[in-house]
């Protein structure tokens, strides 16, 4: 089989638009290991709670997106914030393996929880048929292009709420330095509740464009983990543009390699190309070098 | 009753083994293993291969099983040596899923998604009674007392201290002129090896393997089981294996008070004990029932 130009570009087209979904899961980590010092493993499962928060308004509004994107953010912060109050905030001060293992745990709950009172059953949005966008040889989901630019709305509004904005701007300095932003006065603890709730806001969007794109279950989330992991290593842990980047390059690394790595295995890829990013920077691609403990 | 009490108790040593591999990866030299279930894994299927697809003798299964992990943690300890606590968690998760991906694409020695049936039993006689697997117990408890004792010496030895010196102050180690990342990868591949022998005596006991068997959920199960018993205590593991089986098992009791509950409302029901119990140990009992307070 000969691929020609046009088909790489299709497939750079889609690992784009994956790219850019996987960028919102992979942003709510790494602002969580901000202020927090531990990658959240329940990333995925705030993500399947946005979908279902998303679903509900869908249908409940009849059929608007604007809705339905309200819907997740409303449940991702819901469920961040209580995750915080409940699980992380008493952890506080202790080692980042115990907020590591807690966040798996409250991963667990929640989707045992979402099973238990959502039922198992895959649903999907109800979405109008739509055709496929064509330029010459380039072809284009128009579904693909909303999740994208979702997406891209999305960290265009947290990266100007981190830059421009006084809360944003407590919130960097507690990523920075936990103990110089207490010296001069940033109530830390309203800080980290606040990223806290960003998170689950970014979830919430990234529950929407999932449940677009593919599905929506209890289990559906999870699956996003690991990718999102793996973008916001190659972009350095606690780096927000470093994960949008990391995330956008592994897509469309994923999505090149399929012709000639087969379907499955370009999962195991991203991985591949975080261990070689990792053998190569330890901290990532745009992490910082972290002081000897 | 005596069938099913010995289940547990044979699924129990497994994870005794499992536990006691974990424990001395993290729990004396500090490493955050989160793809303990990758080198299970390993252990499984070398033994199904050779004695299911390829009619080898079960012993050859048992050497594989140990041998593959150990030296496939050769690499990881490799690249994991050089990265942050934070990192090496995420590195090593990583490892067990695409160990799965590996299962499930190479259909030629795997069988894929299906998995690979008929492994057979380790010891078969007296017909379909309870004697080889009563057997197969004592052996595995044989095998459990022989790792825990083979660790308990290491850990009692100057190289036991050294390594434990690498989980409490790495940087005072690297200035009296030891080499932790050396000390560590030998670690990640004595624990990975012991983690293949329990996967070898799952594979004959189940008697099938399939890549389900080996979720990431079952790493959170055995360091479930190491937080319960105790982090660095070697009886901790096994209280610690004993106490989980005793809560997975108990929350199938939940079915005789709820007759009719389907099957996948039961697994959630099983997540969401596990779930709790993982938060409300970390916060509430972060050294484990019988462990030395140290957090």
């Amino acid at each position: 089989m000969d691929l020609i130009w046009s088909d790489y570009a299709n497939l750079a087209l889609n690992g784009l638009a994956e790219g850019l979904l996987m960028a919102l899961p992979a942003l709510a980590v790494t602002l969580v290991f901000g202020v927090a010092r531990f990658p959240n493993a329940a990333v995925g499962d705030f993500v399947s709670l946005g979908s279902f928060g998303a679903l509900a308004a869908h249908r409940a509004s009849g059929g608007s997106t604007l809705a339905a994107a309200l819907g997740g953010i409303g449940a991702g912060a819901a469920g961040t914030w209580l995750g915080w109050r409940l699980a992380f905030r008493p952890l506080l001060g202790r080692k980042g393996l115990a907020m590591l293992l807690t966040s798996i745990g409250v991963g667990f709950v929640l989707r045992a929880a979402m099973g238990l009172g959502l039922g198992h059953e895959i649903q999907l949005f109800d979405l109008p048929l739509l055709k496929a966008w064509r330029w010459g040889p380039l072809i284009m989901n128009p579904l693909d292009v909303l999740v994208g630019a979702m997406a891209l709305v999305c960290v265009a509004l947290v990266f100007a709420l981190l830059r421009f904005t006084s809360v944003g701007r407590t919130m960097r300095a507690i990523a920075d330095d936990m103990d110089l932003a207490r010296v001069v006065g940033i109530d830390s603890r309203a800080a980290m509740a606040r990223m806290w709730v960003l998170s689950g806001v970014v979830c919430g969007v990234a529950g929407l464009a999932l449940g677009l794109k593919t599905q929506v279950s209890p289990e559906a989330g999870a699956d996003v983990l690991l990718p999102a992991f793996a973008a916001a290593v190659v972009g350095g842990l606690g780096n927000p543009l470093g994960a949008v980047l990391g995330a956008v390059c592994l897509g469309i690394l994923q999505e090149l390699s399929t012709p000639f790595v087969g379907f499955t295995y370009k999962i195991a890829l991203s991985y591949v190309a975080m261990l070689l990013v990792l053998l190569w920077r330890p901290q990532g691609l745009f992490g910082r070098v972290q002081g000897v403990r | 009753m005596e069938a099913y009490l010995l289940a547990i108790f044979i699924t129990a040593l497994v994870y005794v083994l499992l536990t006691l591999g974990l424990n001395f990866q993290y729990g004396f030299t500090g490493l955050i293993n989160f793809g303990y279930v990758g080198f299970f894994a390993l252990g499984a299927y070398a033994s199904a291969i050779c004695t299911a697809r390829l009619g080898w003798p079960a012993w050859s299964g048992f050497l594989l099983g140990m041998v593959v992990p150990f030296f496939l943690a050769w690499p990881l300890g490799r690249i994991a040596l050089r990265l942050r606590d934070d990192y090496l968690a995420i590195v090593t998760l990583g490892f067990s899923e695409v160990v799965r991906l590996v299962i499930i694409n190479e259909k030629q020695l795997t069988n894929g998604g299906q998995g690979i049936a008929g492994v057979p039993k380790l010891f078969e006689f007296g017909g379909a009674g309870l004697g080889g697997d009563a057997l197969l117990a004592a052996v595995l408890l044989l095998a459990c007392t022989a790792v825990a004792w083979l660790v308990r010496c290491v850990v009692k030895s100057p190289y036991g201290r050294l390594i434990q010196a690498i989980r409490d102050d790495e940087t005072a180690l690297l200035a009296l002129g030891k080499n932790p990342a050396r000390f560590k990868t030998q670690v990640l591949m004595l624990g990975g090896a012991i983690a293949g022998l329990a996967g070898s005596f799952y594979a004959h006991y189940i008697g099938y393997v399939t890549p389900d068997q080996f979720l990431p959920i079952v790493t959170f199960q055995v360091w479930m089981a190491m937080i319960m018993g105790g982090v660095g205590r070697l009886r901790g593991a096994v209280a610690g294996a004993f106490l989980l089986l005793l809560v997975l098992e108990g929350s199938r009791a939940v079915r005789d008070l709820l007759p009719g509950l389907p099957e996948v409302a039961m697994s959630s029901i099983r997540l969401a004990v596990i779930g709790v119990a993982l938060i409300l140990f970390i916060r509430f009992r972060p050294q484990g029932l019988w462990g030395a307070p140290r957090d």
